[in-house]
């Protein structure tokens, strides 16, 4: 189905509502359910709406409940990113620099400085774009989603949170609530790679690569992850287990791409073409292995 | 919808208060409300940045913030800057370096050049090629824009 984009220079009509708690904000949802939409930065919500792609009967801007607004990292237990944490308080936070790099270097990557300045990164989970920068690197760290409702609270893989276009496990009286990201291996480091053809743009394709003790293989960690190359971001889970082997390096990074290129499946579309995506997927996930694993 | 918002809100150093419907953009209040049209209407969909302003300290496109939403907040735009016949080192900086040709997208870039001077003074320039991915220009190039931010720092820096 094609969409017919409405260029409205209004925005639909809708109710306003900014609960002042996260007990208030539950209660809204489940009277409302789909009706409501969640507003946190807008930089999709607005857009869509102008768009004439959503059009929500309520908005539920989430800023002014104080307990969401949460960004703190505890020693063994991981980084909690709270559903108001901005992309913008990611990207100047020396400690996410430090310690998760690919998240950091997806975050800054993603649209300009004033989109940062109210995007979110829960945001950007939510409305679960195939192109979304953040979703891959959140892959290789494990990240939790907490969804809650009224109901109470459950914890979610983003590995399993993600079912198609836009599409998420979110029950319609459920909220993001948290971002849980894991303590990663020790000594990891990687990076994003966002294929575009100017800054602002969307990602052509994304390759989140994360690589702990390359050198001893019953330590070493290898995770890859991929945003416009599927329906949902890609997490190739296969990767991890393929690099526990003990066998040269060179060998295991070709098998490695042998193996996402089975589990990717990317469409042509006005940014770029499948056979293009499928080439860049195929080498530049080769080039980000041999950088991270130090192989020649 | 007849549903309104009073919102409360400083511009350029006033205290506002002012009546919104909740599909009002901060864009439509400052433009059709308080008559600044330094800020103007490009996408409306966040791409163009020509619609920016420091909201807060920080630089936002006004087009995705809903007017209620700016309740409580403090807004800058180029009218704020200066005084009549006394422009602000930046706008100076862009005079003299003929940092804009059309001057469609000007006002956006001075704000962006002004948040750039107030809060990242001693950025590099591909830092401040970043911060400028957020406008985007169609005569100049760019080339006259960075180098009035750079003039505009160093004019700061002396005085």
């Amino acid at each position: 189905m094609r969409t017919v984009l409405a260029f409205r220079t209004i925005l639909p009509t809708f109710t306003y509502h900014r609960p002042s708690s996260l007990a208030e904000l539950l209660e809204l949802k489940a009277k409302l359910g789909k009706d409501a939409a969640i507003l946190a930065g807008g930089t999709d919500l607005l857009v869509d709406m102008k768009m004439g792609v959503k059009r929500p009967s309520h908005v539920i801007d989430i800023k002014g409940i104080k307990e969401l607004h949460v960004l703190e990292y505890k020693e063994g237990s991981g980084l909690i990113i709270g559903p108001t944490a901005t992309l913008r308080e990611l990207e100047t936070n020396s400690l996410l620099k430090e310690k998760y790099p690919v998240l950091w270097d997806a975050v800054r990557k993603i649209a300009d400085v004033a989109l940062r300045e109210r995007a979110t990164l829960a945001g950007n989970i939510a409305n679960a774009s195939p192109a979304a920068d953040s979703a891959p690197a959140l892959l290789v760290y494990d990240a939790k989603v907490e969804l809650t409702s009224i109901n109470g609270s459950r914890l979610v893989p983003l590995r399993e949170f993600f079912t198609g276009v836009k599409k998420t496990v979110m029950k319609e009286n459920e909220v993001i609530t948290k971002i849980i990201v894991p303590e990663p291996p020790a000594g990891a480091k990687g990076e994003y790679f966002k294929a575009v053809r100017s800054a602002e743009d969307l990602a052509l394709v994304g390759i989140a690569a994360l690589v702990a003790n390359p050198n001893n293989p019953a330590e070493r960690v290898v995770r890859l992850a991929y945003a416009s190359v599927a329906p949902t971001p890609v997490y190739v889970k296969e990767v991890e287990e393929l690099f526990k082997k003990d066998e040269p390096l060179n060998k295991l990074i070709k098998e490695a791409v042998n193996i996402v290129l089975s589990k990717v499946s990317p469409i042509s579309d006005v940014r770029a073409t499948r056979e293009y995506r499928l080439h860049l997927v195929k080498y530049v996930t080769a080039y980000l292995l041999r950088k991270l694993l130090g192989v020649k | 919808m007849a549903e309104t918002i009073t919102i409360r809100l400083k511009v350029n150093g006033i205290e506002r208060e002012v009546a919104v419907k909740p599909n009002e953009r901060l864009l439509d209040v400052l433009r059709e409300k308080f008559y600044i049209n330094s800020v103007k209407a490009g996408c409306l969909r966040g791409e163009c940045g020509i619609c920016t302003v420091i909201m807060n300290g920080k630089l936002v496109k006004s087009c995705l913030v809903l007017a209620p939403e700016a309740d409580g907040a403090e807004i800058l735009t180029v009218e704020g800057l200066s005084k009549p016949g006394k422009p602000s080192v930046v706008q100076r900086a862009f005079i003299e370096k003929f940092g804009f040709q059309c001057g469609f997208c000007t006002p956006a870039f001075v704000m962006a050049a002004h948040w750039v001077v107030e809060n990242m003074p001693d950025a590099p320039e591909e830092e401040i090629k970043e911060i400028l991915n957020s406008v985007i220009c169609r005569c100049t190039g760019y080339k006259q824009i960075i180098e009035a931010i750079k003039y505009a720092i160093e004019l700061k820096r002396q005085a």
